[in-house]
């Protein structure tokens, strides 16, 4: 056996040792984010498809490198290497790109039915509309440095912490009043920047009961890190019902002063120009 | 002292004395210019009870100050005296300017040298990252713990801001500005740069830019980081307009040195020297300098968009006035996504260059690297909208700009490709540039494998702004970049000034070094995926343990930096051991065939016969140090 076949046999028995390995560990753990929704589900899914799809790669790489350096270092008088190992092998160059290309529009073409399904769910959820419980539409306000839940389809009351019925379709209409910000709710797997003058759907649904957390995503100034919704809520049916309808009530002596419910808001016209 | 023993000597012409006294002048010109521009800036824009003028006066006495530097530091005599027909430069004249005398005062004023500019910029981009690590490490002890401890809000993002931003100055120049000013007309055997007075003028916009932006902690800081999102950047204190003048100076000297470089790659290669027989670092400059000339103009167009949305309530990018914030995210990462190539492809480039020095082979698969790295230099114009995912613009480009961004991985693959094929079955000399450059091919594969979540819009919907994002760039910049460029003063430093490095120690750096990035880099990538936002001053408490591993671990880093800046004091300037080689690496590249110290123009007469320097199959043969007759003798006039 020539010396090149020997040392690229004994890489590819350790590279098929440490993707074995490397299979077996990623099957066992668990990926984040926590699947509280369809989107967080299928975003684990994808974090553990790339995982899968990379590590070949990856280990592939730190092999050939390590592999090539440590296994076997030619003996000072071994005979010149050919030149496809010395200056080059066109051949060799076509089937990596052609390889990695492959994997590359794989998982482009995953990511693009991904996204293409949370997408169309969107539609579901936008022209569900009404006080139908299970396709809520909700209106998250950013200011500096809160965010406001505006709930249209009962009666347009607010509420400074989001509350959500589990298994319904969740329609969120992301907006700004000011600079822009992102309306970051991890378990769920939503992330929507909040532009001024900008109506940014994006829709969930939201699988388990429990407390979450709201975060800002994007620098809007001083107290970015401290704008979060520490008691978000996912609650059965009939909870939240109760609970809007509570809402509802109480909030029915200020509703005059809030203005009514459209897709942005210009709180303060003068603030800036003309 | 150099300064005053030439301005004592009988019959030196005045302009010589006052270039002299260039950094002085400069001072005096910038705080001049400073009082003048705020004057004509408080009077320009006319004070009504919309609009705060102050912001005028400081823009434009920012910009005064930078062009009063330059002026006092000798950048005009030159346009000056053509434009009025005054008398052209004698040889005297120009002999000054390049140097010749000698000396170190050479180094603190206008010097045309590309060698001179070379080491000006190691000094200017090493203070740099030590200014930039300062913050790094103020802003991992802040995040000890969950809550603000001793940094108020304010001054926190203060510290981001200027953490990122000179940063951002530093990796923009960090292997093009020392490596590529002293080595590419070296290498391509010119006597120098196309347009040497534009050389200088890239290298000393550097310091007025930090120095504006540094005021900013006078003036209320910004709080936006690197970014500067509008319309966030419309309503900030005047702080803003540091970042907004810096900045911009910054892209000015990134394009100029962009078409200053394709020039001289073009016009001024040895005569017979081909394209295809340039070294790979050439090319990997030559490609960058593409994306420098052409992105660095969008960002000063924007950075004088929101100038004037901030002097003069443009409203270009506040929705109230009929702007949109889109047109700033469009503009700066139309601008923001070809320069992470500027900062990544010069080192693709120089980890390329110094790997068959080590590897004792010649390169593998030259020709398909050049492909692979003008690949990236073209794709990297159609990705930028994948910063861009969670904003809510354009949905129905969204899978375009995803197949795009994962794309880059094909030709970013070659590089690779070339670097195992070179390694294979080497005979690996495992030097301190060699533990450098394997460093760099581990860090920028994390790095690379962490993009390709980012760049899957449904992986990106959870990821983005996180600090997955923070610690998959700080793989690529710090854990690439930022080791090539140490590699690569390492390996240079004896071409330079004739001192090595002491090895062990830096092999001891190097450990140090590359565990410490890695436990903190891998803790940040931990937190990220979990859910933290960027900067950020006070997170999820439930996160503390990683943060408290990132930041111990980032002391370390820290401390590792430290002893490399003290280790390279030491060496070069307080105990230097003469190299016992001129060549300790025995290297065959062109650029080692000099003697040291290389002359003031390199060459006597056009060098002939120059190939690819990478003829290391002859089963080490000892390298033909000083061949040829191509260089002149120390000190002979020209």
């Amino acid at each position: 056996m020539s010396p090149t076949r020997r040392l690229v046999l004994t890489l590819a028995a350790v590279w098929v040792g440490a993707v074995a390995v490397g299979s077996i560990v990623f099957a066992l753990i668990t990926f984040p984010p926590q699947p509280a929704s369809n989107v967080s589900q299928s975003i684990q899914d994808t974090i553990r498809l790339i995982t899968f799809a990379a590590w070949p790669i990856f280990s592939l790489v730190v092999i050939a490198i390590i592999g090539t350096l440590l296994v076997r270092r030619r003996a000072p008088d071994a005979a010149p290497l050919p030149p496809s190992e010395l200056r080059g092998n066109p051949r060799l160059a076509g089937t990596w790109i052609g390889v990695v290309s492959a994997i590359v529009l794989v998982l482009g073409i995953i990511g693009t039915i991904t996204l293409n399904n949370e997408q169309s769910a969107q539609v579901v959820g936008a022209t569900g509309g009404s006080a139908n419980i299970a396709n809520l539409e909700v209106q998250v306000i950013a200011q500096q440095w809160q965010f406001t839940y505006r709930y249209p389809s009962y009666g347009g009351f607010e509420s400074a912490h989001l509350v959500l019925p589990v298994n319904a379709n969740v329609t969120f209409h992301v907006t700004s009043l000011d600079v822009t910000h992102s309306f970051w709710y991890p378990a769920m797997g939503v992330k929507a920047d909040a532009v001024p003058e900008h109506d940014n759907v994006v829709s969930a649904q939201p699988l388990q009961i429990g407390p979450y957390r709201i975060v800002c995503g994007e620098l809007c100034g001083l107290w970015h890190g401290a704008m979060s919704d520490d008691a978000a809520q996912v609650m059965s049916a009939s909870d939240f019902v109760n609970w809007a309808q509570q809402q509802q009530t109480a909030d029915a002596p200020i509703m005059k002063y809030l203005p009514p419910y459209s897709d942005t808001y210009v709180p303060n016209p003068g603030a800036y120009g003309s | 002292m150099t300064a005053m023993a030439v301005t004592a000597r009988p019959g030196r012409p005045l302009s010589h004395v006052l270039l002299q006294w260039g950094m002085v002048l400069g001072i005096v010109g910038a705080v001049a210019g400073f009082i003048l521009g705020a004057f004509i800036g408080g009077h320009l824009v006319p004070a009504d009870a919309n609009s705060n003028n102050s912001n005028a006066a400081l823009i434009i006495g920012y910009i005064g100050s930078a062009v009063g530097f330059l002026a006092g530091m000798g950048f005009l005599n030159y346009p000056v005296a053509r434009l009025l027909g005054l008398r052209r430069p004698t040889e005297a004249d120009e002999a000054f300017l390049y140097g010749e005398d000698g000396g170190v005062g050479r180094y603190f004023r206008l010097n045309v040298d590309h060698k001179v500019i070379g080491v000006q910029y190691i000094v200017v981009i090493v203070a740099f990252l030590f200014i930039g690590g300062l913050g790094a490490m103020f802003i991992r002890a802040e995040l000890l713990q969950p809550q603000p401890s001793y940094a108020s809000a304010e001054s926190y993002l203060t510290l981001v801001g200027l953490h990122s931003v000179i940063m951002i100055f530093m990796a923009s120049a960090a292997i093009i500005g020392p490596f590529g000013n002293y080595f590419v007309p070296i290498m391509i055997g010119a006597r120098g740069m196309a347009f040497p007075r534009l050389e200088a003028l890239t290298f000393w916009l550097l310091p007025p830019a930090a120095l504006i932006l540094l005021s900013t902690v006078f003036l209320g800081g910004f709080p936006t980081g690197w970014t500067g999102y509008a319309p966030l950047a419309d309503e900030s204190v005047r702080g803003m307009d540091s970042y907004l003048v810096a900045f911009a100076l910054v892209g000015l000297s990134i394009c100029l040195s962009g078409l200053n470089m394709i020039a001289t790659i073009i016009s001024r290669r040895a005569p017979g020297l081909r394209m295809t027989q340039l070294p790979i670092f050439v090319w990997g400059v030559y490609i960058t300098s593409f994306l420098g000339m052409l992105a660095a103009p969008i960002l000063v167009a924007v950075l004088g968009m929101e100038a004037l949305d901030r002097i003069g309530k443009a409203t270009f990018f506040v929705p109230a006035g009929g702007g949109t914030p889109y047109l700033w995210e469009n503009l700066f990462w139309f601008f923001g996504h070809p320069e992470v190539y500027i900062f990544i492809l010069p080192a693709f480039g120089l980890i390329l260059e110094m790997l068959p020095v080590f590897a004792r082979k010649p390169l593998w698969g030259y020709r398909v690297g050049i492909g692979g790295m003008i690949g990236v230099g073209i794709l990297s114009w159609f990705v930028w909208q994948h910063h861009l995912f969670v904003s809510g613009i354009a949905p129905s480009l969204r899978p375009f700009y995803m197949f795009s961004t994962e794309a880059i991985s094909i030709p970013t693959s070659i590089v690779y490709l070339v670097a195992i094929g070179t390694l294979w079955r080497c005979r690996a000399r495992f030097t301190v540039p060699m533990l450098f450059i394997m460093a760099f091919l581990f860090n920028f594969l994390i790095g690379g494998f962490s993009g390709v979540f980012l760049s899957d819009v449904p992986t990106d919907f959870q990821l983005h702004a996180s600090y997955f994002v923070q610690a998959h760039f700080h793989y690529t910049i710090m854990g690439a970049e930022v080791f090539a460029l140490i590699g690569g003063i390492t390996y240079y430093l004896p071409r330079i000034t004739g001192h090595a490095l002491n090895e062990a120690r830096g092999k001891r750096q190097f450990w140090v070094m590359f565990i410490s990035f890695n436990g903190t880099f891998l803790s940040l990538l931990a937190v990220g995926i979990l859910g933290m936002p960027r900067r950020v001053v006070s997170y999820d408490p439930g996160l503390q343990g990683l943060n408290v591993s990132a930041s111990l671990f980032a002391f370390v880093l820290g401390a590792s930096m430290l002893f490399f800046l003290v280790s390279l004091i030491w060496d070069t300037l307080v105990k230097p051991l003469r190299s016992r080689l001129l060549n300790p690496w025995e290297s065959l590249g062109n650029e080692w065939k000099l003697p040291q110290p290389i002359p003031v123009h390199n060459f006597s007469a056009p060098p002939t016969g120059w190939g690819l320097p990478y003829d290391y199959d002859r089963d080490e043969r000892r390298p033909a140090v000083l061949g040829g007759g191509i260089a002149v003798p120390e000190g002979a006039t020209e």
